[in-house]
């Protein structure tokens, strides 16, 4: 089978990288807007397309128990959820990553409750930025392929043994269709690599504790750890973007972040997931009438890209962030982080926060046009 | 061959080490001692909050002698899973045991449990009873006895005991048993049966706590052993392919109400059941009955 092209959903993008990567244990919980990834892969599984055990758990909190479970004992693995399920395993998000288990796990980004509402924001997976994981933000479905499929080489690497999130806009990517090309399977499983030598296992003739009580010394020093690989993950995840660039001639900026229009703007408008996406028109817009502005777009929201932050705050003018979530009685999350690398870093370049598109609400690039020109 | 005292010198290794922080008395470390010991040699134990995460130890002094995983409450069964479908996939040979407390089985962790048991995965749930959170000093579980105080229920628990080996058949539990550390042979003998059987397994055992039940550490194994001949605590083994249970043979005497000593022995050793009241008694009688009707169903 060679590379296809396809029309593809962002879920089934997931699906399609997923089953090329070949997970052991694959454990999940229904919730729109995720469903779709796990209803393909339980299809694939049982008719012996994948070679994985799916345990249908019982709730999301055991979803992500039951995959942590398998990746202590050397399994890959893999799982996904939504907004309130992604809240329901917190307790086990947390484990997780500070366990630093290896697990991938794909969110489609969905509001919180109440009231009921499946659409888009960033509020879920925000609010676990603090979790230990990985979080990729994708732009579109070809990206939402290629970043599934990247995370598994950034989360088995022994040096970063970090779960990864890749993250994607529900309904936005989720359930749009859009052209994607599905690279080869067997292209795809070389460029990951096989899991034989894992990052830990369970071996009955080799007994060990794992997670027993801990004096402040050693918590500490484990907290610390987890700092670094967090810190050596940048690197780690340009080096996985460059590498897969050379492989399949697909790449995201420089991993971390991904930068449209020429420096020395005026303005610089900086994003994150679809809404980044969508700023580049309004960028193109706004350079056809004369205005020298650019942007930028955040993909990995952990860690975070603090060098490439002070880089184009100091080639640039002034920054406009544009936020898809809120922590109330502050600000955007975004704007948050960039407001402190730029402190901490003493550079001055003024930051103005927007936050839009709360619970899906539509932001067509006109608004976007016209919050920048507001502030130029 | 049924298990005998003898046999229990015999184990592949010794499960629980030297250095253990367990209380003088520890029903729990007991039956740990003796059921994780007698299959030492392929058991992987999946441990969620409760006394056995802190009794193990900590660092590199942890005093189990098996691979043991510490989880969070509500997910031992969910973890064990996990592990058991990776072992499974990698052609890893391993009894994986969630081993829990009350609270972690009956109350926060039972949803897990009964999501396993439904999926029929390959495991083996042993609940150790101290009718009690213990770990966080002593509050009222959904395993607490009538008439306990428990320092939630300083005046005495109103609440039923939640059964849960009857839950785990009417969910189609391949195995279920009862046991008391009173009767280790019989204890051992049971996880080897259940281990015997495919899909999920699961052993409730009554384990001692003289710091909960505010009885002598040296009568751990009287006060175990007085459940079972008050009626208490039915000794019994069930299995889905015959739906019949069997009572254990150091306990079948006890479905005779007239071989049953008055309940009375087993509360008055225990200083959490001190000022009971005679309608509290009467409740526990009542409860105790319950129980038995229930059973009964099942019996020859």
């Amino acid at each position: 089978m060679a590379e296809e092209v396809v029309m593809l959903t962002g879920n089934h993008s997931v699906s399609e990288a997923v089953k090329r990567v070949k997970p052991d244990v694959i454990a999940a919980y229904p919730i729109t807007p995720q469903t779709a990834i796990i209803e393909y892969l339980s299809r694939v599984v049982d008719s012996g397309e994948l070679d994985s055990h799916f345990i249908r758990v019982e709730s999301e909190h055991s979803a992500l128990a039951a995959v942590a479970g398998a990746s202590w004992a050397g399994a890959r693995t893999f799982t996904a959820t939504s907004s309130q399920g992604l809240l329901y395993m917190g307790e086990w998000v947390f484990w997780t990553g500070y366990a630093r288990l290896p697990v991938v796990m794909a969110v489609v980004n969905r509001c919180l409750a109440p009231g009921w509402s499946i659409w888009v924001d960033l509020q879920d997976s925000m609010a676990f930025r603090d979790a230990g994981w990985i979080q990729i933000y994708n732009k579109n479905n070809q990206e939402v392929f290629d970043t599934t499929i990247q995370s598994y080489k950034i989360a088995e690497s022994k040096d970063i043994a970090l779960p990864v999130m890749p993250c994607l806009d529900g309904f936005v990517l989720s359930h749009t269709s859009s052209k994607v090309i599905l690279s080869d399977p067997e292209e795809v499983y070389n460029f990951v690599g096989d899991y034989s030598d894992p990052i830990i296992e369970i071996d009955t003739g080799k007994p060990f504790a794992y997670g027993s009580i801990v004096m402040p010394d050693k918590y500490n020093k484990d907290r610390k750890d987890l700092m670094e690989a967090m810190e050596r993950a940048k690197a780690k995840i340009k080096a996985v973007n460059k590498e897969f660039s050379e492989t399949f001639g697909r790449s995201y900026g420089n991993g971390l972040i991904e930068k449209y229009g020429d420096d020395d703007a005026d303005l610089t408008i900086v994003g994150i997931g679809t809404l980044a996406d969508e700023t580049q028109q309004a960028i193109d817009m706004l350079t056809s009438e004369g205005l020298k502005v650019n942007s930028v777009r955040v993909r990995t929201f952990r860690p975070f890209p603090t060098e490439d932050i002070i880089d184009i705050a100091k080639k640039n003018h002034k920054l406009l962030v544009i936020d898809r979530s809120v922590s109330f009685g502050h600000e955007g999350h975004l704007q948050m982080e960039i407001e402190s690398v730029l402190k901490r870093n003493n550079i001055d370049t003024p930051v103005i926060g927007k936050v839009m598109g709360l619970g899906g609400e539509d932001v067509p690039y006109t608004r976007i046009a016209k919050a920048a020109r507001e502030n130029l | 061959m049924p298990t005998t005292i003898k046999d229990l010198m015999n184990n592949p290794k010794e499960a629980l080490l030297k250095g253990h922080f367990a209380c003088a008395g520890c029903g729990s470390a007991l039956a740990f001692r003796h059921a994780i010991g007698a299959i030492a040699d392929k058991a992987v134990v999946v441990i969620p909050a409760c006394c056995t995460s802190v009794y193990q130890g900590f660092g590199r002094g942890v005093a189990f002698d098996v691979p043991t995983i510490n989880v969070a409450f509500a997910s031992s069964d969910a973890v064990a899973a996990g592990i058991k479908h990776a072992m499974d996939k990698k052609g890893k040979e391993a009894h994986v045991i969630a081993w829990a407390g009350d609270g972690g089985t009956a109350d926060i962790g039972i949803a897990t449990l009964i999501g396993a048991c439904d999926r029929q995965d390959n495991i083996l749930h042993i609940m150790y009873s101290n009718n009690v959170y213990s770990n966080t000093g002593g509050q009222r579980s959904g395993d607490t006895p009538i008439g306990a105080r428990t320092t939630t229920t300083p005046f005495g628990n109103k609440t039923q005991r939640k059964m849960v080996p009857f839950i785990m058949m009417a969910n189609n539990a391949s195995y279920v048993a009862t046991a008391s550390v009173a009767y280790i042979p019989d204890l051992v003998d049971k996880v080897k049966k259940a281990l015997s059987y495919d899909g999920f397994k699961f052993i409730e055992i009554d384990a001692s706590c003289p710091v909960a039940w505010k009885s002598d550490s040296a009568d751990s194994i009287h006060v175990a052993r007085l459940a079972v001949e008050t009626g208490v605590w039915p000794l019994f083994e069930w299995d889905s392919k015959s739906n019949k249970a069997v009572l254990s043979k150091r306990g079948s005497k006890y479905r005779n109400k007239e071989n049953r000593k008055p309940i009375e022995e087993w509360l008055n050793i225990q200083g959490r059941f001190k000022g009971m009241s005679e309608e509290e008694i009467k409740n526990l009688y009542a409860d105790v009955d319950r129980q038995w009707t229930f059973l009964e169903k099942f019996l020859e």
